[in-house]
């Protein structure tokens, strides 16, 4: 928007700002780019996968090796994060953890985008009666908290691993996904370019496809980011409370269970893998409000 | 108006089915019923009569029917493990304390978090507003299971002010409450300042200046009002957050809820009681958002003859 | 002494792609009880004009860099905040261009002028709803008595506009700012506000400063003409005077822009348009803003090195342009 026209819009005159559509997302790249915390947020973030992915393989510790010589060792320069009540070493158990919780996060987040396109398209897109009973549905279904179905999921199938965790989460959080889906489907669905599209007579298909999904993807690459943060959060509730993911195998959840009985003396165990959380779920909301700010530029207009 | 609350009523009915559908469907896939899997051996004499009196012989569909007729009247069932009580029985006793808690987080996620947002927006750019909008990330960030442990390492263990756990006392209930409203506050304090941004740009705010009227005035009247409607609406999703939370706040503080036991439930494989809480959860959560909505039809004037 | 004068008015716009300015010398005056038209294109700085005036620009980014506002001899541009709030509403009503959101859908429109009659007249709530009832008839709201009640939603935009005009006339103040209030109306309705503006205006002897891109609009209404273009005065004068005297390049283009009915070739013609557009605020021409579409800068003249200042070519009527249509014939010989 050039500046007259901000000041059009103040003085409360529309001086008619031009749509561009060929470079959308260039645009959007370029206006994520000047937002330092976003980028900021997006380098952390890369950094600490990474760093998940490489320290393992390179690490000189045995993550699961027992030394009960060198338990609940603080932060040294050999054990970076310090040691756990088993002398393992807790950079490297840390760094395996962020494997688990940000591959489950991300496994779940895809499951939950799955779902909710789905669900969200098909009652966007085919509109009418039935899009009012899949949505009555959802509004009922709308607040209904994860956690109590998580738990249940998971004590039916029995076993907690990586995929059962994946389902487990992803089962009751596809909601909010879905409303959003099928709404920007609608609001696209009115344009005019999909009437004309229309009346050319591409079929449905060709217009789910080629217009109305790919003008979606802005929505959905944040609802990644917004997603992320509540399915990793409640992994490691999960753990915590003792129902995720069984040794040796651990979280950042159940690395923060094991660090709970000890924490007066030895805090550094339940903190460390708190933090990891902590920081990759911040990155990831500031991830998503950059993006946000980026793909819809007029919320940021004052 | 009255049609539209009758039509969402209609619509809960089938999703509170559902809902016990899902769960009980659920259940049953556990291998063979829950006495099976007791330690002690049960003579099967014995069994079979335990199964003939909770029908565990008739046929899946005809359970599903009883068990929703005794949702309709009231009746959860009888505790799988407790032999001598029954769901009823614990949510009575349990769920008054879970009650308890949601209520004293949300009042702290208002006081806390409203005011902070309506500064934020009212000081836009300041280091107020920065300040609060960091706090609010971070509080968003922290897994609250550690926020409750190092309140309990440095207000309980260290400096002593505070009990560390139990829910008798009044400076018992204040620890837990906090840690669960963290959140909330933090949402509410990020919503405030943005709907306030937001009604602040309108063009009857401009109006109501251009009649002269006092500033505080224009906040209270004209801008508030307006901030708080959706407000309301986010209501919602943050009663979901507090059951979520509550699930790790009360196992942490020992507070005895139905947040915590739902987990001890899990792991004694008292299925009923399982069963019983999480449908009791789903409607508590179902007619939430439809008084949340019919609430959001009161409070803004545009929605009412839209709705009917 | 003109009950509104404004002097060399430059209000500027601070933002991170640079200094837009907005208005960028603006000298205006109303007299009592009379009309003052402010054409000019969309984007030309007509509204931040009216904001200035009434100090209602947020003041991050926007700033009264230089130039005084005149109103009953105090300049507003030295009152604080608490005493301009005493002269909004009382003094200096307002009116703006969209109804649909310039009332408040959360509030009866009882409220919204009962509050104004509160503030400044303090009225108890009695004599304040009696007194809104009234102004709602006086504005020709049918039932005005019984739909003090009803939420904005339930009035279509021109009725919104009249409530509009209610809240800003309700304690009688000597001027009126109308900020393009007919713009957003349909037309058969535009002509009724108008009028309903101009008896208000006559009823009360209150000032109107009329603003508008529509020609059509001030040469109804209005006794003086300003013609504003890129932020700047670019010629006033009497309304007639203007419409049979235009001097301004701009203004003439703006009158043979008009579709004349009466022409007998206005079937076979085009619509004479302006060709090029108004230049960018942030960084404007340092001489004539017009020259680059005017038809009367030649190369190498002084509309391309100086600003041509704003003189009083005839008792009357100013004009900022080096060209004005008197002097043509002079450049010639």
């Amino acid at each position: 928007m050039s500046a007259t026209q901000i000041a059009g819009r103040i003085a409360g005159v529309d001086a008619g700002a031009p749509i561009r559509q060929s470079s959308l997302w260039q645009d959007a790249w370029r206006r994520y780019l000047r937002n330092r915390g976003a980028v900021a947020a997006a380098a952390v973030f890369l950094l600490m996968v990474v760093w998940c992915v490489v320290t393992p393989i390179v690490s000189p510790h045995d993550p699961n090796e027992v030394d009960f010589a060198s338990a609940y060792e603080g932060p040294s320069w050999s054990h970076p994060f310090g040691t756990d009540q088993f002398g393992r070493d807790l950079f490297t158990r840390a760094a395996l953890g962020g494997r688990i919780s940000i591959g489950i996060g991300f496994a779940a987040t895809f499951a939950i985008l799955g779902i909710g396109v789905v669900y969200g398209a098909i009652s966007g897109f085919v509109g009418g009666a039935l899009d009012n009973a899949l949505m009555r549905f959802l509004d009922a279904l709308y607040g209904l908290p994860y956690l109590p179905f998580a738990i249940l999921a998971l004590a039916i199938i029995g076993t907690v691993d990586f995929w059962t965790m994946v389902v487990a989460l992803s089962i009751a959080s596809w909601f909010i996904t879905a409303r959003v889906v099928r709404g920007q489907i609608i609001t696209l669905k009115e344009n005019d370019y999909v009437r004309a599209a229309k009346a050319v007579g591409v079929r449905w298909y060709g217009v789910l496809g080629r217009h109305l999904l790919p003008n979606t993807l802005g929505v959905l690459v944040i609802t990644i980011f917004l997603e992320l943060p509540g399915v990793i959060l409640g992994e490691a509730f999960l753990s915590f409370l003792g129902l995720g993911i069984s040794p040796p195998d651990a979280s950042w959840g159940s690395m923060a269970q094991d660090g709970r009985d000890s924490y007066r003396a030895h805090p550094h165990i339940i903190v460390i893998p708190s933090l990891c959380i902590a920081a990759l779920v911040l990155c990831a909301n500031f991830i998503a409000d950059g993006l946000r700010d980026a793909l819809d530029p007029r919320t940021k207009e004052t | 108006m009255a049609a539209y609350i009758i039509r969402r009523l209609i619509w809960t009915v089938p999703v509170v089915l559902l809902v016990i559908l899902m769960t009980f469907g659920l259940m049953k896939q556990i291998e063979g019923n829950p006495f099976r899997q007791t330690e002690r051996a049960v003579p099967a004499a014995v069994q079979a009569n335990l199964e003939r009196k909770f029908h565990l012989d008739k046929p899946w569909y005809v359970q599903y029917g009883n068990y929703v007729k005794g949702v309709a009247t009231g009746d959860l069932g009888p505790s799988l493990v407790l032999r001598d009580r029954t769901v009823n029985d614990i949510v009575k006793e349990q769920f008054p304390n879970s009650i308890e808690l949601g209520l004293l987080a949300f009042g702290w996620a208002v006081l806390l978090g409203v005011p902070a947002g309506v500064l934020a927006a009212l000081k836009p750019n300041s280091r107020f507003d920065y300040g609060a909008m960091l706090f609010s990330n971070i509080g968003f960030a922290l897994p609250n299971f550690l926020v409750a442990t190092l309140l309990i390492y440095f207000v309980s263990v260290k400096w002593g002010l505070l009990p560390t756990s139990g829910w008798t006392t009044w400076q018992h209930k204040i620890l837990p409450s906090f840690t669960l409203g963290l959140v909330p506050m933090a949402y509410f304090a990020r919503l405030v300042r943005g709907t306030m941004l937001e009604t602040l740009q309108q063009d009857y705010v401009r109006t109501a200046r251009a009649k002269g009227l006092r500033r505080r005035r224009i906040v209270t009247v004209h801008v508030l009002r307006n901030s708080l409607i959706p407000v309301v609406t986010a209501a919602a999703p943050l009663l979901g957050y507090i059951i979520t939370g509550s699930f790790i706040v009360e196992n942490i503080f020992a507070v005895p809820g139905i947040g915590r036991y739902y987990v001890t439930a899990v792991s004694a494989r008292d299925y009923s009681v399982v069963m019983g809480l999480t449908v009791l959860l789903s409607i508590i959560v179902i007619f939430a958002n439809l008084v949340v909505d019919i609430l959001y039809t009161v409070l803004d004037p545009r929605t009412r003859e839209a709705r009917t | 002494m003109a009950l509104l004068e404004v002097s060399d008015l430059r209000t500027h716009f601070f933002t991170r792609e640079g200094v837009v300015h907005a208005v960028d010398g603006v000298s205006l005056t109303v007299e009592a009880g009379g009309t003052l038209g402010l054409v000019g294109e969309s984007g030309c700085g007509k509204s931040v004009t009216a904001l200035s005036i009434m100090r209602l620009l947020p003041t991050p980014p926007a700033e009264i860099v230089s130039g005084s506002i005149r109103f009953d001899g105090r300049d507003l541009t030295q009152l604080s905040e608490r005493e301009l709030e005493d002269v909004r509403g009382r003094e200096i009503g307002m009116v703006f261009q969209d109804p649909m959101t310039a009332l408040n859908p959360t509030l009866t429109i009882g409220t919204q002028i009962v509050e104004v009659l509160q503030r400044h007249l303090g009225l108890d709530r009695r004599a304040a709803r009696r007194r809104a009832g009234e102004l709602l008839e006086e504005v020709g709201i049918p039932r005005a008595h019984e739909r003090l009640d009803d939420y904005p939603h339930r009035f279509s935009g021109g009725m919104r506009q009249r409530v509009g005009i209610a809240m800003a006339i309700a304690c009688g103040p000597r001027l009126l700012i109308a900020d393009e209030p007919t713009t957003a109306l349909d037309v058969t309705v535009q002509a009724q506000v108008l009028d309903l503006l101009d008896d208000l205006r006559q009823e009360r002897q209150m000032a109107l400063l009329l603003i508008t891109h529509n020609m059509g609009v001030v040469a109804e209404s209005a006794h003086d003409v300003a013609v504003m273009y890129a932020g700047q005065i670019v010629e006033q004068a009497p309304a007639q005077e203007l419409f049979s005297r235009p001097e301004h390049p701009y203004t003439e283009a703006l009158l043979a822009a008009l579709p004349d009915l009466d022409d007998p070739h206005a079937r076979e013609s085009r619509l004479a348009a302006i060709p090029g557009r108004p230049p960018d605020l942030i960084d404007p021409p340092a001489a004539c803003r017009f020259a680059a579409r005017c038809p009367y800068a030649e190369l190498g003249d002084c509309c391309a090195l100086e600003p041509p200042p704003l003189r009083e070519l005839r008792p009357g009527h100013w004009v900022r342009s080096a060209h004005p249509a008197s002097e043509r014939h002079l450049a010639r010989l």
